[in-house]
């Protein structure tokens, strides 16, 4: 392993933003490839901080701290990356659903998956049913994620799959789910691609979905 | 700096008696004393406090206050025991709460079975090193009274076995005055020296007087032992109230604290300035229909925290209760009882606080129940910390830099300070998926597989081959002895 992608590594690990963002630039000066700095220096180190999270010696905000740091590194990868044709891991759009302002949940998952390597584009609170719908059209995301705390907000969901639907997007793209009121048996009856307990799980099923389509 | 007047770290307390109330239950205690008397078995003992000025009328000895007096000017406030190496542990004073096991259950709940059979040496074996591998529990007694050794020396078993198995200070009983001079030539051979013993304690004997007002002829003898050589003794009540006290709680309260400070006066005539774990003990409440001496019950509850008081009013070190149940398995009860003992006795700020793991009124011993109060005491430790205000603490620049509707959970604030957040370990804090996924047991499931693992994988540090020798000679001594009476 070279020197400056164990360096990137460490970086990621303890969360050092500006280290990251310094290192990732020094090594594309130094005409490291961007698939290896990925691969060798972000992905790695986020893989390190997902087994001491599994292990009990990470907790969520260092884990969110790192995901800050690698989402640096990978913004500036971005263009190389596309250039050098290295798929992305993939593109999600993220929302609290309409008549509900709670978004401590949503910005966790919205960190996570970033950490994951996912480019996510944040719609905000309050998003409306139509919204989700046009940013599907506008962005062709691989995931639209809603997340609820309210039950009182929870149909929205449903509204907004089926705006989804209505522009005809709904087999271009996979719907999850969160919140604390929402159950696998929830996304079911909606007709929603999956649903998770937590931003970790979150992270994983976005995986999992993106194999199964391939 | 805005803040710096505000720089304070208040502890959560809780408060029964008023000062007046206390003022009253001392002079009803002294009352008590001077007018009904006590009752002393014990010869040495009955002699010993003729001479220093008390009435002795017929069997009745009257105590005057300035005895009473003397005696709180003589016992140390200041009592420490240390661990098995001598290094300081517990700090009995104040309000500073250490938490053990109870001692001298005839049954346990079975770690493997679940069935409830007589306590064997082998459980107290295995309690010792679960408590010796417990963060949250600071001192140990051995729980079981062991059913299959011989049982006129059973209490040498019990403190080989515990001895052998933690380096926690030890609370033990001790079935007569031979007995513990054996027990005491063990924590010697430990010590390296009696010198070593007495310098850094790393024992303190249980006894108590026989309610109501009664100091056994075996209890004086006892005494006699430990306070000669100085050694730390607790000398508390245990009296079941409605039956062996008035039932309402002033004239319990008075008749304990009575034998609490007749107590205190044998100890500090036979050896000025031994130190005694005096305040606080057991008033348990009678229940009046089955007849069982409850520990669950709120005036046992309340009886307690108003001894406890009464112990601090004194200077008095402090025993206490926690971790304790009526209930007969661990189950919704137990875990209720326990829990609120553990945070009565931290918020009353008992200082000895023993009986963790105990059920069926102090009959039996559970595994579950030691781990999940081990939990509980973890939890309750964190509360009472209190909440700390400073310019760190009060994070002005973090709130005013996230400002409205951000988020705090990447700010550096977070990062330095989250950790000293409490963190269960079997209790659940996880949502319903993962819980599921994880198996979906519950605390008693996961109490018990915690302590499976601490007793099959947990090494106390060893006692060296001639310490072990030396209390092996002693326990042959002791059975030897035992075979020549037989």
């Amino acid at each position: 392993m070279k020197d400056e992608y164990e360096m990137i590594f460490k970086a990621v690990i303890e969360g050092d933003v500006e280290g990251v963002d310094k290192l990732v630039r020094d090594a594309l000066n130094g005409g490291a490839k961007s698939g290896d700095i990925l691969n060798q220096g972000l992905i790695r180190a986020m893989d390190e901080v997902g087994n001491r999270f599994e292990r009990g010696d990470f907790f969520v905000p260092e884990m969110l701290i790192s995901a800050k740091a690698m989402k640096t590194g990978l913004a500036i990868l971005r263009p190389y990356l596309v250039e050098a044709g290295v798929a992305s891991v993939g593109r999600v759009i993220i929302g609290t659903i309409k008549g509900d302002l709670h978004d401590i949940g949503k910005n966790l998952v919205t960190m996570m998956l970033e950490g994951g390597g996912f480019e996510v584009i944040d719609l905000g609170t309050d998003v409306a049913p139509e919204k989700f719908a046009s940013a599907v059209r506008e962005y062709s995301p691989d995931i639209v994620g809603m997340s609820a705390l309210l039950t009182t907000t929870m149909v929205q969901m449903k509204n907004a799959i089926e705006a989804i639907d209505d522009l005809g997007l709904r087999d271009q793209v996979k719907v999850i789910i969160g919140g604390a009121p929402v159950t696998q048996g929830y996304a079911e009856k909606i007709g929603a691609d999956g649903y998770a307990p937590d931003a970790i799980k979150a992270v994983n099923l976005a995986k999992s979905i993106l194999r199964s389509t391939g | 700096m805005l803040f710096k007047q505000l720089l304070e770290y208040s502890q959560p307390k809780l408060r029964v008696l008023s000062e007046d109330q206390k003022n009253a239950l001392h002079s009803a205690s002294l009352d008590v004393l001077q007018r009904t008397g006590i009752s002393v078995q014990s010869e040495v003992t009955r002699k010993r406090l003729a001479d220093a000025g008390c009435q002795i009328d017929a069997d009745r000895i009257k105590i005057p206050e300035r005895l009473i007096e003397w005696s709180l000017s003589q016992c140390p406030k200041h009592v420490v025991l240390c661990d098995r190496d001598g290094n300081p542990a517990m700090a009995l004073e104040g309000r500073n709460c250490y938490f053990g096991t109870g001692s001298d259950t005839p049954f346990v709940i079975d770690i493997d079975s679940g069935l409830h059979r007589s306590a064997v040496i082998e459980d107290i074996e295995n309690v010792s090193r679960l408590t010796d591998a417990l963060h949250n529990l600071d001192f140990l007694m051995c729980m079981g009274i062991a059913s299959d050794v011989p049982a006129q020396i059973s209490d040498l078993y019990h403190f080989q076995a515990m001895v052998s198995n933690t380096n926690k200070p030890i609370v033990f009983t001790a079935w007569n005055s031979s007995n513990l001079e054996a027990i005491v030539r063990m924590a010697e051979a430990v010590a390296g020296s009696l010198e070593n013993l007495i310098r850094n304690p790393f024992i303190a004997l249980y006894s108590e007087p026989i309610a109501p007002l009664i100091h056994s002829q075996l209890g004086c003898e006892k005494l006699e032992v430990i306070c000669r050589l100085g050694l730390p003794v607790v000398y508390t009540p245990g009296l079941i109230t409605g039956a062996s006290s008035p039932v309402s709680y002033a004239g319990a309260i008075v008749v304990a604290n009575a034998e609490i400070l007749s107590g205190l006066l044998i100890t500090q005539l036979i050896h000025p300035g031994t130190p005694v774990i005096a305040g606080g003990g057991g008033m348990m409440t009678m229940d009046m229909h089955s007849m069982i001496a409850s520990y669950g019950a709120p005036e046992f509850m309340l009886d307690w925290c108003s001894l406890r008081e009464m112990g601090a009013y004194y200077g008095l070190p402090v025993f206490g209760f926690a971790g304790v149940s009526d209930a007969h398995i661990f189950d919704q009860q137990a875990g209720i009882e326990g829990a609120l003992w553990v945070l009565l006795s931290a918020l009353a700020g008992g200082n000895l606080i023993h009986d963790v793991g105990y059920l069926e009124s102090g009959l039996t011993t559970s595994y579950e129940m030691i781990v999940a109060m081990d939990e509980t005491i973890g939890l309750v430790k964190r509360f009472m910390e209190g909440v700390l205000v400073s310019d760190d603490t009060l994070a002005l620049n973090t709130i005013a830099s996230v400002g409205p509707g951000g988020h705090f959970l990447t700010e550096r604030h977070t990062l330095d300070h989250f950790r000293e957040n409490w963190r269960p370990d079997v209790f659940c804090h996880s949502n319903r998926a993962n819980w599921e996924g994880a198996g979906a047991s519950s605390l008693g499931d996961k109490a018990l597989q915690k302590a499976r693992k601490i007793i099959s994988t947990h090494t106390p540090v060893p006692l060296t081959e001639h310490v072990i020798a030396g209390i092996e000679t002693i326990l042959k001594e002791a059975r030897a002895q035992l075979d020549g009476i037989d």
